[in-house]
């Protein structure tokens, strides 16, 4: 009752503590829908494709794009002992028209059959002729539905969609799986002047009884030149990524402090205020337990407010902002940080809990108000 | 003497909780800023820099640099145009670049330049195997005099000086001879292997008193529309991800200096609460509301002044620990722009607190 | 002339649907060197005519006229001006401001728009403060400073202004009886030494010698 009545009689303070938090779950909540989104569109490609090992050139510094693989390496490195099967995995950003506009879009050139295949396909089936290519079903909408045809600008070679994978975008573009050959003929009608069409990667499986980890150290050891990584080092590490990750933690760590000081603080200043008060309760008979349960039932509701408020907010804010990419909030990511939040403001106030803990009674006695304001 | 000030000097720590929060808030804001102009910066200084006035892709190419390709015929079509006093060739390739005795790559935006960029000498010149190095690879361990083995040819390439705010697409700038660049372009993607005297793109001096969109249009006719033609700003807005990521980060900053707002009039509702008392005597012996809130008003703009200082030496203090791959660069402006949206949001949050100190009745103090 | 003029001064205050008369038809004449105690039991509508006086409530009849000036239809901001220039408080529970020292909690008055400079505010405020024997403690903050010596400066905050008349509430209750009386020895000779006028509120008839004139009110009713 005490709990409930206090908010009731100071709404302004309850309401500002409530709406900070509030915007700072959304912060926090929408920051990390945006990491995820993001991170997704620029490696889901990555992470999406049957080849557990990717070797890149050395100098491409773990980036796809400035990655190429020359016939000699690729022949050493299909040579490691532990290789189960390899194959050429080509990626390059060409200009597409659909739907009558001309958009960016990364291709990948695959081997069918082989690793490095698109392993989300969630409609239709994997393209077999070089005309023939798989797109994302986030861009279905932008004309790369099933059955759509899009063309490439240089070259005027067009493409009929058969089938659509999820979560394997990259570099936050349109993202088309064709055959390798299909994708030396776009190559080559874009750029007359190439001399030759090389895969970006090698996507490797490993043989039985060898891990992926297992087989990326033979590879680095076996071949000069290349750079060897796991699946998901490829995705973790893959350029900007990582310092993207290191970003968005620092930000997010930042806010949750945050989140801690003020509500630990605010308890703190309205306990101090009212000692008095608290005092006469216990001296009246008041356990201490029910005034840390007051105290808890406060901060529970301020925080399951601040929670709702945040929620709502960032699942509007998904639902408004398509900012290039599509942001989606996942249940997950949202019930870690309403528990991270609850945590932290109990850690927060367990200061102020102590202090309530331990009010004395007997001060009622020795604590007689002067009156005065020192 | 002010009664505001005073209590802010005798009794800092009643201060220090509203300002413990500002002073995260600060650090917050200050990453956030430094990141939002640190990716900026990192992505467009190569255009940035350029001394032309406009920048002139094939229409083909969406305005990225690296799928442009601008042939001799179309760039001396470009040249006849009236108001182009000069245009440079440019191109760029991204690749990595070994330095001496280590095994890690540093990301290199190897580019060709014929037209000196802002932060080079005018006269400068350079050997087939000599390059002019940003700035910032100087995180990286990059110094004049190193040896580069540059791209998957591992073409030596010796830094001879320094350039500064060239990167691009968050590599750093490494400035060569045109006919360097080709070759490191050919060796490191034969796909896109381009030949001599082609570009990708072109920087386009103006004569004084051109107007560059007059220009630009007129360029564009003059090649039948093989060209797409823009001004600096509007080739480095044109950059991938530039806009989203601006309007983002500006949301982000923004709601921040909200929740700056919330807090502070928390706190200092919090503190007017324990102060009715203080203040019913001082209006009793002749203070006005005004005078009384103004202080508070002002005890609140000291309180953001002083945590958005301690914030920034925090910030400063993260930036030396941080790793040279998170972009972030403190910009005076953008401190200028976090340190006027704190204060205001901070003078906004006290004002919560103004009904409650005009309310407060002097004739409270007695009885 | 009078340092204080009360003619039919009525206070009502409206509670529910009933009308609660805290003063009625009061009639007082202070004069400008004249202590005056106001005697009455708690309730009695002694505070209502300490805060009329003073300015902190306006009457709801008659009129109030305090060294000269007219106050009964001051608005708020010329009775906030009033309070600043023309009298003085000395309140029941010394409310000096925590964070000030003795020399500070003096000079506050000066801060509120005094045409006196902050110089001839500061010597007048330690002029106060030596002849109120507390010249040691100049610097000291009221928490450092016993209960009498708090008290004290509260009264050299009242006489800052050079008030006509000075308004003390209850100076007394807060202290045991041998310091209370040093305390109204005090209050007497400041205020007689500068032919300034007094109304002292109290309950505690033992403090009425000091006063040149006793006056008791009961249920908002003045009686000589």
């Amino acid at each position: 009752m005490l709990a409930g009545k206090e908010i009731r009689r100071a709404k302004l303070r309850f309401g500002l503590l409530s709406g900070a938090v509030g915007l700072l779950v959304f912060l926090i909540l929408f920051q990390q829908a945006l990491l995820g989104s993001l991170l997704l569109s620029f490696t889901g490609a990555l992470e999406n494709q049957s080849g557990t090992v990717l070797v890149f050139s050395e100098e491409a510094r773990k980036n796809v794009s400035g990655s190429v693989i020359l016939p000699p390496e690729q022949a050493q490195i299909a040579a490691v002992e532990g290789v189960g099967s390899s194959a050429g995995l080509a990626e390059g950003t060409f200009t597409i028209e659909a739907k009558g506009t001309d958009v960016d879009a990364s291709i990948f050139g695959f081997q069918p059959g082989g690793p490095g295949e698109p392993t989300r396909l969630v409609e239709g089936r994997l393209p077999t002729t070089p005309t023939e290519a798989v797109a994302s079903k986030e861009d279905a909408s932008d004309g790369f539905g099933l059955g759509d045809t899009v063309t490439s600008v240089d070259g005027g070679i067009t493409l009929t969609i058969v089938g659509l994978t999820e979560r394997s975008r990259f570099s936050v573009a349109p993202t088309l799986w064709v055959t390798f050959d299909g994708y030396t003929a776009l190559r080559k009608a874009s750029n007359p002047d190439a001399t030759a069409v090389l895969p970006s990667v090698i996507a490797l499986t490993p043989a039985p009884g060898v891990s992926a980890s297992q087989l990326a150290a033979s590879v680095n050891e076996q071949v000069d030149g290349v750079q060897a990584l796991t699946r998901s080092q490829a995705v973790n590490e893959a350029p900007g990524v990582s310092s993207v990750n290191t970003s968005f933690q620092l930000i997010l760590v930042l806010a949750f402090l945050v989140v801690a000081v003020v509500i630990g603080f605010f308890f703190l200043i309205l306990t101090v205020q009212k000692q008095s008060t608290l005092t006469v309760l216990r001296a009246v008979g008041a356990p201490t337990s029910y005034l840390v349960k007051a105290l808890l039932k406060q901060i529970f509701l301020v925080v399951g407010v601040g929670l709702v408020v945040g929620i709502l907010l960032t699942l509007g804010a998904v639902k408004g902002a398509s900012a290039g990419l599509p942001i989606s909030l996942e249940p997950t990511t949202m019930v870690v940080t309403a528990v991270g939040v609850v945590l932290l403001s109990l850690v927060g106030s367990l200061f102020t809990l102590l202090r309530v803990g331990r009010i004395d009674p007997a001060d009622v006695m020795n604590r007689q108000n002067a009156g005065g304001l020192a | 003497m002010k009664l505001g000030l005073v209590e802010l000097r005798r009794k800092p720590l009643r201060f220090a909780i509203a300002g413990s929060s500002l002073v995260l808030l600060s650090v917050l804001l200050l990453f956030l800023g430094g990141l939002l102009d640190g990716l900026f910066i990192g992505s467009t200084g190569l255009l940035r820099s350029q001394p032309g006035e406009l920048v002139v892709y094939s229409s083909d190419a969406k305005d990225s640099l690296i799928r442009s390709r601008i042939d001799p015929e179309v760039r001396a079509k470009v040249e006849a145009v009236p108001g182009v006093s000069a245009t440079g060739g440019i191109g760029v390739a991204l690749v990595g670049g070994q330095l001496p005795d280590k095994t890690d790559l540093v990301n290199l935006s190897v580019t060709a330049f014929q037209l000196p960029v802002s932060s080079m000498p005018s006269d400068v010149s350079l050997a087939p195997d000599q390059a002019l190095a940003d700035r910032s690879l100087q995180a990286f361990g990059v110094d004049v005099g190193d040896t580069l083995l540059v791209g998957s040819a591992k073409t030596p390439i010796t830094v001879t000086g320094w350039v500064s705010d060239t990167d691009y697409l968050q590599q750093g700038g490494f400035f060569v001879q045109p006919d360097t660049w080709r070759e490191v372009l050919a060796d490191s993607r034969p796909d896109s292997n381009l030949p001599p005297d082609t570009f990708q793109g072109l920087t386009v001096k103006l004569d004084s008193g051109a107007d560059a969109t007059t220009v630009a249009d007129a360029i564009d006719a003059a090649t039948g529309g093989a060209t797409s033609t823009l001004t600096k700003s509007e080739a480095v807005q044109a950059l991938p991800g530039i806009k989203e990521q601006n309007s983002t980060f500006s949301a982000i900053i923004y709601v921040t200096l909200f929740v700056a707002g919330l807090v502070v009039a928390l706190f200092f509702a919090l503190l007017t609460l324990e102060r009715i008392g203080l203040y019913s005597v001082l209006k009793a012996i002749g203070a006005s509301s005004r005078q009384i809130f103004g202080g508070v008003v002002i005890q609140a703009v000291i309180v953001a002044l002083v945590s958005f200082v301690i914030g920034g030496v925090l910030m400063w203090l993260l930036t030396l620990v941080l790793p040279a791959e998170i972009p972030v660069a403190m910009e005076p402006a953008r401190a200028v722009q976090i340190a006027v949206g704190l204060v205001v949001m901070s003078a906004l949050g006290a004002a919560v607190s103004l009904r409650r100190v005009v309310r407060v009745d002097p004739a409270s103090a007695i009885g | 002339m009078a340092a204080l003029e009360l003619s039919s001064v009525r206070k009502t205050y409206t509670s529910g649907d009933a009308e609660i008369v805290a003063l009625d038809h009061a009639t007082l004449e202070v004069g400008d060197d004249e202590i005056l105690a106001l005697v009455g039991p708690s309730g009695s509508g002694k505070t209502t005519l300490l805060s009329i006086s003073g300015g902190l409530l306006t009457p709801s009849e008659g009129t109030v006229v305090v060294g000269g000036q007219d106050i009964s239809t001051y608005s708020a901001k010329q009775l906030t001006a009033f309070r600043r220039d023309s009298v003085g408080f000395v309140f029941q529970a010394v409310n000096l401001v925590p964070f000030l020292t003795a020399r500070e909690n003096l000079m506050i008055v000066n801060d509120f728009g005094s045409s006196r400079s902050h110089k001839d505010a500061k010597a007048r405020a330690e002029k106060l403060l030596d002849e109120l024997g507390l010249s040691h403690r100049v610097d000291n903050l009221p928490g450092q400073m016993s209960g009498g010596e708090r008290q004290r400066v509260a009264i050299g905050r009242a006489l800052m202004n050079e008030p006509a008349l000075v308004l003390i509430d209850e100076p007394t209750s807060a202290l045991d009886t041998k310091l209370g009386e040093q305390v109204m020895e005090l209050i007497v000779s400041e205020v007689k030494s500068r032919d300034t006028a007094a109304v002292i509120v109290t309950h505690d008839q033992r403090m009425t010698r000091y006063a040149d004139r006793t006056v008791t009110i009961t249920d908002g009713v003045l009686a000589a």
